[in-house]
């Protein structure tokens, strides 16, 4: 056998096995996004507040991905609330890790289309005043909230982003603002 | 198991003669003309390829094993050539062509039929001088075209690149992404898309307009505007990146993206545009229309995607850093060009070893030059589709 052909041999059989490498990984089934635990605790007062744990993700200066985060929140009795708290909790950022918001950027509110399964979410008018530029940059922004609030929610299926109640058509002049955005899953570690 | 191994065997040896047979052959072969010297590398399919010039050499890469007659040629009686030679090299097949002294490649196009790759060499200082018309019954090159021809019609069949639309990102009070010593993005983009104007129009003729060629601020619907007005083939916009994340370095090139909600609005769009009354017939609504203009650009996606990697490619063998990839995203310059489009982020101002790269003329020539290759060979790929 000459060594061409022993190089041909030698690719066939590494794409055969590559093959077969994708058949087994593709057939596996992902694995399913779980429903966040509703937990009860009775607090100082004596009363029985309801608390769920959600999962934060945030950046890293060693990874480009985001980082996981356990958190509680307490569960209020309108369901936007929930929202809120939990984006309010996300801005707050977690210490040592990286949160893609501007200085003095916060939710003024948060409200939800049940039929579109669209969460709107209304920044005060820093998000586009100070927002630093930079397409990454955006991009960090919009999938930080995006990716953070899809994953922990599964009734919401998309977010829109306005600020100061306002459609804008950029954060800094690249991504597009008017349409909603899903998430998208590729920028968490661990998905 | 028997089973298992008789499949396997018979796989592999369909893989094994398809291989064979699919094994790409390499000729070469050289012509001296007056005023410069014509290489030619051609085969018998065509194939992807990239070129790195350096000093007293030419390397052409093809990202498979190619068959060539031998290791090393001594090209005979050339003006400008001495030998070619052939390695196959961390999966690429390597092709390098040594010069006599300085020379430099003047024109690189792409033929078919059979499939060629041909390359104009001038002595360095010549390139000036060189007869703009080509020899007859040799290669003749299909993309380039005499500068400023009088703006046709809209034609409905796509015609090959005349006019390329550069787009320098931000302007005026629009700053851009800020750099820890106060470098501005806007002034980057500028320079960049300056230099790399200047390389297509001396390099291929073609004609090159600017959304903007000093500091002024124009918005993202009339930089859009100004590519479709002048009926621009290409549009590349310009820019630098940023990030929250200061480590983050490298380049990536952009096309638009998409997503399922541009899919939903297209087909909402469709759906009330539609006269129940009369289902071929059309309603006459301008903010329908408006949803549709926003995705214009979703009938050059395939170019774009391909225009995005020719240019990633250069970008990542010409500057040695990350390869962040090419990437998908709704960008609202690109969403109304009607052309292939893409935005190139050339490095980020954001990490403080790439911003002060950014503010060396010799980095910011070398990424015109990666743009102006990725763009040569588009342009060489598109213009035979449309041929």
């Amino acid at each position: 056998m000459t060594a061409k052909a022993r190089n041909y041999l030698f690719i066939s059989i590494a794409v055969f096995f590559f093959a077969a490498f994708l058949v087994v990984v593709c057939s596996r089934k992902k694995a399913e996004r779980p429903e966040p635990e509703l937990r009860s605790r009775t607090i100082e007062n004596g009363s029985v507040t309801q608390f769920i744990k959600v999962k934060l993700f945030y950046y890293s200066e060693t990874s480009a991905f985001l980082q996981p985060v356990f958190r509680e929140i307490e569960v209020p009795e309108i369901r936007e609330g929930l929202y809120k708290k939990f984006i309010d909790l996300l801005l707050a950022g977690n210490s040592g890790l990286i949160t893609p918001v501007p200085d003095g950027v916060q939710l003024r509110s948060a409200f939800y289309l049940q039929k579109m399964e669209l969460l709107v979410l209304d920044f005060n008018d820093s998000l586009i005043n100070v927002f630093p530029g930079g397409t990454t940059a955006e991009l960090e922004f919009i999938y930080f909230i995006v990716d953070n609030i899809c994953y922990n929610f599964k009734e919401i299926k998309k977010v829109k982003i306005l600020s100061g109640g306002n459609e804008n058509k950029t954060l800094a002049g690249h991504i597009d603002l008017e349409k909603p955005f899903f998430p998208d899953y590729n920028w968490l570690k661990d998905e | 198991m028997k089973h298992i191994i008789k499949a396997s065997t018979i796989f592999i040896s369909i893989l094994f003669f398809f291989q064979i047979l699919t094994a790409l052959s390499i000729n070469f072969r050289s012509f001296d003309h007056e005023g410069f010297t014509r290489i030619v590398f051609e085969a018998d399919q065509s194939f992807t390829f990239s070129v790195r010039n350096r000093p007293g050499q030419l390397q052409v890469l093809l990202p498979k094993r190619a068959d060539f007659k031998a290791q090393s040629i001594i090209v005979q009686n050339s003006r400008l050539l001495e030998r070619v030679t052939h390695e196959f090299k961390e999966g690429n097949s390597i092709f390098t062509v040594f010069f006599k002294g300085d020379v430099t490649v003047n024109k690189n196009f792409v033929l078919e039929k059979p499939f060629r790759v041909v390359f104009d060499l001038v002595k360095s200082e010549k390139i000036s001088t060189l007869p703009q018309s080509t020899p007859e019954n040799i290669e003749k090159p299909q993309g380039a075209q005499p500068a400023h021809q009088p703006a046709e019609p809209a034609a409905s069949k796509p015609k090959p690149i005349e006019t390329i639309c550069i787009d320098a990102g931000h302007g005026g009070e629009d700053f851009g992404a800020l750099g820890k010593s106060k470098l501005q993005e806007k002034n980057i983009t500028l320079q960049i898309s300056k230099k790399l104007k200047k390389l297509i129009e001396s390099k291929t003729g073609l004609r090159v307009i600017m959304t903007r060629d000093k500091d002024s601020e124009v918005s993202l619907n009339s930089r859009a505007s100004i590519a479709n007005n002048q009926q621009a083939q290409m549009f590349i916009s310009v820019h630098v990146n940023s990030s929250f994340r200061k480590s983050a370095y490298g380049s990536e090139t952009f096309f638009v993206s998409l997503k399922a909600t541009d899919q939903e609005a297209l087909e909402l769009a469709r759906k009330e545009n539609q006269n129940p009354e009369d289902p071929g017939e059309t309603i006459k609504n301008d903010e329908l229309k408006m949803i549709l203009w926003n995705m214009a650009q979703t009938e050059y996606i395939r170019e774009s995607s391909t225009l995005a990697e020719y240019i990633q490619f250069e970008l990542n063998e010409l500057l040695g850093t990350r390869n962040r990839g090419v990437k998908q995203a709704p960008f609202r310059v690109l969403m109304r060009t009607a052309m292939p489009a893409v935005l190139i982020e050339t490095s980020f101002i954001s990490n403080p070893a790439e911003e002060k790269k950014l503010q060396n003329q010799e980095f910011l020539d070398k990424i015109a030059f990666a743009i102006f290759n990725g763009i040569s060979k588009f342009i060489y790929y598109y213009n035979n589709i449309v041929k």
